[in-house]
């Protein structure tokens, strides 16, 4: 089969980092006409993406590298390249696809804002980095790519950054991510040097790993992917690194739908699944994911059941699905993985920008002072119910296709992890209920004006909604019990014949999957959505535990007593010992070269007798200590 | 011992054709000075004088040129004159070259910038720059320690009458008594270490002595210690190395500034000429069983060039006054001119000429570029203080980007010709394992930052309070242009100049008397 496209698939990135440049040089007089630039550009992207994916739907579709020197010093070569894969076809048009729609939406979302070409800019950069990631041929590449997604997820939370709230939140994503990211350089370096030829692309990666060859240790594999896991820990907000997620939050919605829910935190997945072959050469680095996704899952499942931030519950609910893409991971599934990464894009993104409608709509963010908004936004509570039907699980929609998908590689794993899997899924589904029927059924709580005041946001913000609301419907039926088409083209011509993880379908995994979220559901329905419930029903019977959940197992608290108090007083301490060793020193060396040329001025009288008596003395020093010493 | 000295033959005029030119000129000049009307200008003795130069410095590049054929023809290239005691090889003719040239940069730039109610002897001023050149050259090229010292009395004496040009200023007979009773006091020294060694060898012949010296070490090591530490202690104060070096400020400060120019560039050079042949010459053969007099003579040069590279820069820094400022750069320079000599040479560090020639070349352009500078600003603002800088770059901004290059390049920034002298030997210093001596190096080269940078921050950062435009002579201004520019290209260009240093020198053929 010809792939044309896939041999410029480079262009992808290209369209947005022009993008960014342009907006960058031409500054703030662009106004609206660069937002409309950037959505363009996405649009290109888009297209691209979608032209890349059709030319590779056939069965034996070539992989597509390409590749350039990018920097010589002495004997090492260093290698900038692309590769198209199945894998990256399809991430390639999640990306796009996201990002473009979520142009589209910030068209209307950020319109009164005055840095509205610099927000466009940052995420014309960010789509190029993130698709920069998505196309790396080698780790190094990744890696740049991979700090430059960070810079803007940075620069984009704190893009309101006159909130104080907001400032906090980006520093606590970039110095939290940075743990991660330190793992994962370590692990490249590692790579770097044990690797034959000091090669960092994954054609070399799968030829070491998969051969079973000698040339790392079992040891060193397992140190290498566990460094690896770090980096995805950091970034797909994994616990123990999840802290900064619901923070990051503080961002703009589309932001939130955009690259914390949908593409950037989902890089972390992504990056295990694209170095697979390293996971599945060390059983014991594979426990540990599944392990650390299936706590994470319900764990901040369970944080999500009590938080009344709108977009918190969404952001816990975030880095519960991204647990449940590392339990499939860690089980061996890397296509079910990417399936609920694949599906669960499309419908996070869609509530995510359903609740930035909403917010845009009430302006406030708590869901106790909302209620009733179903009545006065219909398409808004349609979608948004949509997505959250999908979150939870129930068939048809993706969502339910996906986590199952999941639920049965965790079987296949560990009947433990099975159930924790489910326990997750009935949280999920009860935290969304909660969430859905606080949001827009029931009376108004908050103030009769805003309420009044409420409508259906304009047709950019909508459409979109609209759209993902049909992908999320439909996204599922790419892999179904009927129709495995999905992991197989995703294995492609990579893996060949080789199966795909995830056995075939289990009629237990269905009906405990389905009761799971129907359970859920009806839970949310008693406690929220009959007419009367108390919205803090929960918190009046088990107040302790809400409690806990509320504080989200005190974590933060933790953090801080356990690493930011220590590292405030080491860094005080440093700062001290700066200020009167180092700059003391610094300072004695200045003042003491002042006090030389102080002397030497003093020495310049103008008095020539003192001159002469200076020469005589310097001579006779220079003869006592140098030839002196010969002769005594 | 020689009895019969060889006499000058007509064949070897042509070998001293550099010299005399200069001497028939520096004669008929002051003829001419004398005959010539009062009102006549006379910078036409300057352009007279700039003619000499350029006359002389063509024979020199012909003799260059004849050494090196001789050099692929097989014949050793170098000439001895006089049995000996005059040399005509490389190693002078490149320093005459590089005297000359800047000799020829300095009277150029004087002529735009030299008034007649300053100096009012502007004839001699200029006739009599071409003895001083002569007595530099002289010294270049000696083979004998009475050759040196006469040329190096030539050099002082006009230099001298020069200092005092400035007839109407007390600052500058002030200067002019200073350097003599200095320069006297150098003489001295150097003399009566002359005499010492000449008593311990029996010879004035450089290669003499070389031959002698080691039986004088082994005999009586005293002696010799006393007389090249006397020797050193001369030296010393000529070149101004700390703590010799009180005088500068005041004699650069009071010179006229085209003669400040000149002392700080030839002079220098020529005393260094005089440095490196008396050393390569004597001191390095001068171990008899052990080389612990070679090494504690290159220890007191190595501690003289730290010394003077810190106590320098460390003067230079409160320094308000342009010439003073630079006076005590000069100190620091000078500091780093002699390490390359200061190494030790059997530590396979062949590359001692070179490194010394390039960073004299880069020393010399921004050295004049700077001086004309300093007399150009100084003519406009009535002050030769750094105060008189402020907002140059308002005021004359070609002139102004022309002093920070060359400013950049006696900070020893890259790309400029200073960054890779200093460069260079840094690297010599490595290379013979003298670290302190590097480190030495580098803290004086930070320090100067600070120094040089107060130029630039006067030019750039301050308003200029007097609102004088700058007029800049075009003689001067071409010299200006010619050193920054030249100062540029070294810093692109290192390469072809040290190539072609290193393949005409030899450390054999033209340093060693034989």
């Amino acid at each position: 089969m010809d792939i044309v496209f896939s041999q410029v698939a480079w262009l992808a990135p290209l369209f947005p980092l022009t993008a960014f440049a342009v907006l960058t040089a031409m500054g703030r007089g662009l106004g609206k006409a660069g937002a409309i630039v950037a959505t363009a550009a996405s649009l290109l992207s888009f297209v691209l993406a979608l032209l890349i994916a059709a030319e590779r739907l056939g069965d034996s579709a070539e992989d597509y590298t390409g590749r350039i020197e990018w920097l010589r010093a002495g004997g090492v070569v260093l290698h900038a390249g692309y590769e198209v894969t199945n894998l990256t076809a399809l991430m390639l048009v999640i990306v796009t696809l996201v990002a473009l729609l979520v142009n589209v939406y910030s068209l209307s979302y950020m319109k009164d804002d005055e840095r509205i070409s610099v927000f466009f800019a940052y995420v014309a950069l960010f789509t190029a980095s993130m698709l920069g990631l998505v196309l790396a041929d080698n780790l190094l590449t990744l890696y740049v790519c991979w700090e430059l997604v960070g810079v803007c997820s940075f620069l984009l939370i704190g893009f309101w950054f006159r909130k104080p709230e907001a400032r906090a939140a980006a520093k606590k994503a970039f110095v939290v991510t940075r743990i991660g990211d330190l793992g994962l350089l370590i692990a490249i370096l590692l790579l770097y040097w044990n690797m034959p030829n000091h090669a960092l692309d994954y054609t070399s990666l799968y030829n070491v790993f998969h051969s079973q060859s000698e040339a790392l240790s079992d040891s060193l594999t397992t140190l290498i992917a566990l460094l690896i896991f770090l980096g995805a820990v950091g970034k797909s907000g994994q616990f123990p690194l999840h802290v900064w997620l619901p923070d990051a939050m503080e961002g703009p919605t589309p932001i939130s739908a955009l690259i914390h829910a949908a593409t950037m935190v989902a890089a972390g997945v992504y990056l295990v699944a694209r170095t697979f072959d390293v996971f599945e050469a060390s059983p014991n680095a594979l426990t540990v994911v599944a392990l650390v996704g299936a706590f994470t899952a319900i764990f901040a499942a369970a944080i999500g059941l009590a938080q009344n931030d709108i977009k918190r519950v969404l952001a816990y609910s975030t880095v519960s699905q991204l647990g449940y893409m590392m339990l499939a991971l860690g089980s061996g599934a890397a296509a079910a993985a990417m399936f609920h990464l694949f599906t669960h894009a499309f419908f996070k993104a869609l509530l995510f920008l359903a609740a930035g409608s909403v917010i845009h709509a009430v302006h406030t963010q708590d869901i106790r002072e909302m209620g009733g908004l179903g009545r006065r936004m219909k398409l808004t509570a349609w979608t948004f119910g949509i997505g959250a039907l999908a979150l939870s699980g129930v068939p048809p929609l993706s969502g339910f296709w996906s986590k199952d998908a999941v639920l049965a590689a965790a079987l296949e794993k560990s009947p433990w992890l099975f159930a924790v899997a489910v326990v997750t899924a009935l949280f999920t589904a009860l935290y969304m209920a909660r969430l859905f029927f606080l949001v827009f059924t029931g009376s108004s709580r908050g103030e009769a004006v805003v309420y009044v005041h409420a409508k259906e946001s304009p047709a950019a913000m909508t459409v979109p909604l609209v759209i993902l609301a049909v992908l999320t419907v439909a996204a599922g039926f790419v892999w179904t019990p009927w129709n495995e088409w999905l992991p197989g083209w995703l294995a492609g011509s990579g893996a060949g014949e080789e199966e795909a993880g995830a056995g075939g379908w289990n009629g237990v995994v269905v009906a405990a999957s389905v009761a799971a979220s129907l359970l859920g559901l009806l839970l949310g329905w008693l406690v929220y959505g009959r007419k009367g419930a108390a919205v803090s029903a929960a918190a009046a019977k088990a107040p302790g535990l809400v409690r806990i959940l509320e504080r989200k197992f005190y974590i933060d608290e933790l953090y801080d007593i356990a690493f930011v108090r220590p590292l405030a007083v080491l860094g005080r301490a440093l700062h001290v010992f700066d200020e009167v060793v180092v700059d003391g020193a610094v300072r004695l060396v200045g003042r003491s070269v002042q006090a030389a040329g102080k002397l030497n001025t003093r020495l310049l009288s103008g008095q020539l007798q003192t001159y002469g008596l200076a020469a005589l003395a310097g001579a006779v020093i220079l003869i006592v200590a140098i030839a002196g010493r010969r002769f005594w | 011992m020689q009895t019969v000295v060889q006499t000058l033959t007509w064949h070897d005029t042509w070998y001293l054709a550099p010299e005399i030119v200069l001497a028939a000129f520096t004669i008929v000049l002051a003829i001419l000075d004398l005959a010539l009307p009062k009102r006549i200008g006379r910078n036409i003795i300057g352009w007279g004088a700039l003619l000499g130069l350029i006359a002389a410095g063509v024979f020199v590049g012909w003799h260059i040129h004849d050494l090196s054929t001789w050099e692929e023809a097989g014949k050793e290239p170098f000439r001895n004159l006089l049995d000996g005691s005059y040399r005509v090889d490389d190693f002078g003719n490149l320093l005459k070259l590089v005297f000359l040239g800047a000799t020829a940069l300095i009277v150029l730039a004087s002529l735009g910038t030299t008034r007649t109610d300053e100096i009012p002897i502007k004839g001699e001023f200029y006739y009599l720059v071409l003895p001083a050149v002569l007595g530099a050259m002289v010294m270049a090229s000696s083979g004998d320690l009475i050759t040196l010292f006469i040329g190096m009395e030539l050099l002082g004496i006009t230099s001298y009458v020069l200092v005092a040009a400035r007839k109407s200023a007390g600052i500058s007979g002030e200067a002019a008594f200073k350097y003599v009773v200095t320069g006297g006091t150098a003489s001295a020294f150097v003399l009566y270490g002359m005499s010492f060694l000449y008593g311990m060898t029996g010879s004035t012949r450089l290669s003499g002595i070389g031959d002698a010296i080691g039986n004088a070490v082994a005999e009586s090591p005293a002696m010799v210690y006393v007389a090249f530490f006397l020797l050193i202690v001369g030296f010393a104060l000529k070149l101004a190395l700390a703590p010799f070096h009180a005088w500068a400020p005041d004699v650069y400060q009071g010179a006229p500034t085209p003669v400040t120019s000149f002392l700080g560039v030839v002079a220098k050079g020529a005393a260094f000429a005089m440095l490196y042949r008396i050393f390569v010459n004597t001191a390095l053969y001068a171990y008899a069983d052990n080389t612990q007099l070679r090494d504690d003579l290159y220890l007191a040069l190595k501690v003289l060039a730290a010394a003077a590279m810190l106590v320098g820069v460390a003067g230079a820094l409160r320094q308000q006054n342009a010439k003073r400022l630079l006076a005590l750069s000069g100190v620091a320079n000078a500091g780093i001119l002699l390490i390359p000599l200061a190494l030790d040479v059997t530590n396979f560090h062949a590359s001692l000429f070179s490194e010394f020639i390039y960073y004299l070349l880069a020393y010399v352009l921004m050295n004049a570029g700077a001086f004309a500078v300093v007399a150009v600003v100084a003519r406009g603002a009535k002050s030769e203080e750094l105060s008189g800088f402020a907002g140059l770059y308002h005021r004359a901004p070609w002139t102004a980007a022309a002093m920070t290059v060359l400013v950049c390049s006696l900070a020893g920034l890259p790309v400029t010709g200073g960054f890779f002298g200093k460069l260079f030997i840094l690297f010599g210093t490595v290379q013979t394992k003298e670290y302190w001596l590097a480190a030495v190096l580098l803290a004086s080269t930070v320090i100067s930052y600070y120094v040089y940078f107060s130029f630039i921050r006067q030019m750039y950062l301050r308003g200029g309070e007097s609102e004088l435009p700058v007029t800049v002579p075009v003689p001067t201004g071409l010299v200006i242009w010619i050193c920054a520019a030249a100062t540029v290209a070294m810093g692109f260009l290192p390469k072809p100049i040290l190539e072609w240093v290193d393949g005409l020198f030899s450390l054999t053929t033209d340093f060693f008397s034989r």
